[in-house]
């Protein structure tokens, strides 16, 4: 007789990964940093990250990328010289808020050739449509009938005193608009280099990779990066900010030790 | 070759620092000054922060004036008594410096403060040094007799209160106008980041008529006190302070201040002087200039809100 097997098992179809799945009629991008921790120390003259990343595109339409990366918010005063009887003299300083410590973006065309005005402002994206502005100069007020139009008491001035806060940052390196800065090394994968001037505040950082297609976002991937004080800056800087008058004293007797060990060692030799 | 400054927040070439800080104290030991005029007008020129290079350089002219007060002290050239007063009034000065310094940052006019007191105070030390001591030159090439001098001290110097006697400087004064000084050299060296001894050693010389012999010790001595005050108040109030860059400055200075006052004995005092006297005219003008030119960049930020 022979044994009676039980029928075997149909063979389970394996559901394919969903990422493949998605990628196949949706278009996406992923990205990731090769150092998602930036690390200050003695020797720090900036930093050079790379931002790799792939795009799943299986439609025809082609997508252009954005990387934008910010660093953390950092209110400036601003001054301006103007010239009374003879002599160069700092205006009142004006808070602007809204200006990242550190902004760049990184595209593989002109970011108007890739969206239009508009969409760029709603985002975000782009030095020309980041949000800085004055709070505390501006009022609003009632004109032509209409009420609660916002009027800045910097007047005609204001776009200048605007375009002065990127521009001194832009001249620190602190503000970067690269339109030919994402680069594709292969099909469907770019790079894009960022790039920290020895200034770049500490902090958090965010970055936001943009596909866009027509004109319009279809997909973004968001990533973080922190810059931070290690090793003995680390601990000098603590020292400095949580107990500032110790940490002064210390400088004052290592100054005075120092000019004795000087008089010390000139006056034997 | 670069460190990076962890409270400047920006990243130096060290060995350049070294050598500012061996030039700059070879000046000071040349002439006999702490040499802190000088210092920050290139450490700005460097890209330091202006807060943080005039308070930095603050505990470099603490470590310059020790060794040079500890070589006084040696041959009794300091009078402490009257340094000591001096040294309250610096305290003083120091105090309503940073205070008046942190004001002025916040509203945006702490580079005119800057720029104004260098032009002022260099501006007429170098000039009347220069002057002086090119008609003393004058003089010696023409083999002129030089013209007696008004020995008595000021009236006015008599007609306060508070008189004290100061054995080694032979002064029997009021205790007011050298507190007075102390107070004014106080003020300066938190604003300028300088110590003051420019002004102090000709006020010490020409209005109290010290003897000459303890003027320049004892002016160290008060500069000592005061700019350590004002390193401690600057770094408590106001976290200005880079340790790393007073050191390197400190590591250069004392050694350049040695060879400095070694070489000083081989020149002539007025020939001296009249050297210095154009130094510091010339930095005094070129601190004053920026508030006559037109600037290429209008706006500039003001510290505050991020720091």
């Amino acid at each position: 007789m022979l044994p009676v097997f039980p029928p075997p098992p149909p063979a389970v179809e394996a559901p394919p990964p969903e990422r493949s799945a998605a990628t196949l009629d949706e278009v996406r991008v992923a990205a990731a940093l090769t150092d998602a921790r930036v690390l200050v120390d003695s020797s720090f003259r900036g930093a050079s990250i790379v931002l790799y990343g792939a795009v799943f595109n299986p439609s025809d339409d082609p997508a252009d990328v954005v990387v934008v990366v910010r660093g953390p918010d950092a209110p400036v005063r601003l001054v301006k010289k103007t010239r009374n009887m003879g002599v160069w003299l700092n205006s009142r300083p004006v808070l602007f808020e809204g200006a990242p410590g550190f902004y760049m973006t990184a595209s593989t065309r002109p970011l108007p050739d890739i969206a239009e005005f508009g969409q760029l402002r709603r985002l975000g994206v782009g030095l020309d449509h980041l949000r800085i502005n004055a709070p505390e100069e501006s009022r609003t007020v009632t004109r032509y009938g209409v009420r609660d139009v916002v009027v800045s008491r910097l007047g005609a001035d204001y776009l200048d005193w605007r375009r002065a806060v990127i521009r001194l940052r832009e001249a620190a390196a602190l503000y970067n608009s690269d339109p030919e800065g994402v680069e594709f090394v292969d099909e469907g994968l770019f790079r894009a280099e960022v790039e920290l001037p020895a200034v770049a505040p500490t902090g958090r950082y965010s970055a936001e990779v943009w596909l866009f297609q027509d004109g319009e976002p279809v997909s973004v991937s968001n990533l973080t990066l922190t810059v931070e004080k290690v090793g003995i800056e680390r601990d000098i800087f603590e020292f400095a900010h949580r107990r500032p008058w110790s940490y002064g004293l210390v400088c004052v007797l290592l100054a005075a030790f120092t000019g004795w060990g000087a008089s010390r060692v000139f006056r034997r030799t | 070759m670069d460190i990076y400054l962890p409270i400047a927040e920006v990243s130096v070439n060290w060995p350049l620092l070294v050598l500012l800080g061996a030039t700059v104290g070879f000046v000071s030991g040349l002439f006999g000054i702490g040499g802190g005029f000088l210092m920050a007008p290139i450490l700005i020129f460097l890209g330091i922060p202006p807060a943080v290079a005039v308070a930095s350089q603050a505990s470099h002219v603490v470590a310059s004036s020790t060794s040079g007060v500890i070589s006084y002290a040696g041959k009794k050239a300091i009078d402490f008594r009257i340094g000591g007063v001096m040294a309250g009034g610096g305290v003083l000065g120091a105090l309503l410096g940073v205070e008046l310094f942190r004001y002025l940052r916040l509203l945006g006019q702490a580079d005119l403060a800057v720029a104004l007191s260098y032009l002022m105070f260099l501006g007429a030390i170098g000039a009347l040094m220069l002057y002086e001591s090119l008609g003393q030159i004058l003089r010696r090439v023409r083999g002129e007799v030089a013209p007696h001098r008004e020995r008595r001290r000021p009236l006015w110097l008599y007609g306060l209160p508070l008189r004290m006697r100061f054995p080694r400087s032979g002064l029997y004064i009021s205790a007011i106008p050298p507190f007075a000084l102390g107070v004014f050299a106080g003020v300066l060296s938190a604003i300028m980041g300088v110590g003051g001894g420019f002004i102090l050693v000709p006020a010490m010389l020409y209005v109290l008529r010290m003897k000459a012999g303890v003027v320049v010790g004892t002016s160290l001595f008060q500069i000592i006190v005061t700019t350590a005050m004002t390193t401690i108040l600057q770094a408590g109030r106001n976290q200005t302070v880079d340790i790393v860059l007073s050191t390197i400055l400190l590591l250069g200075g004392v050694v350049g201040a040695q060879y400095g006052a070694r070489l000083s004995g081989r020149f002539r005092a007025e020939e001296l002087r009249a050297v210095l006297g154009l130094i510091v005219l010339l930095v005094g003008i070129q601190m004053g200039l920026e508030l006559f030119v037109r600037p290429s960049e209008l706006f500039s930020f003001a510290p505050g809100a991020v720091d």
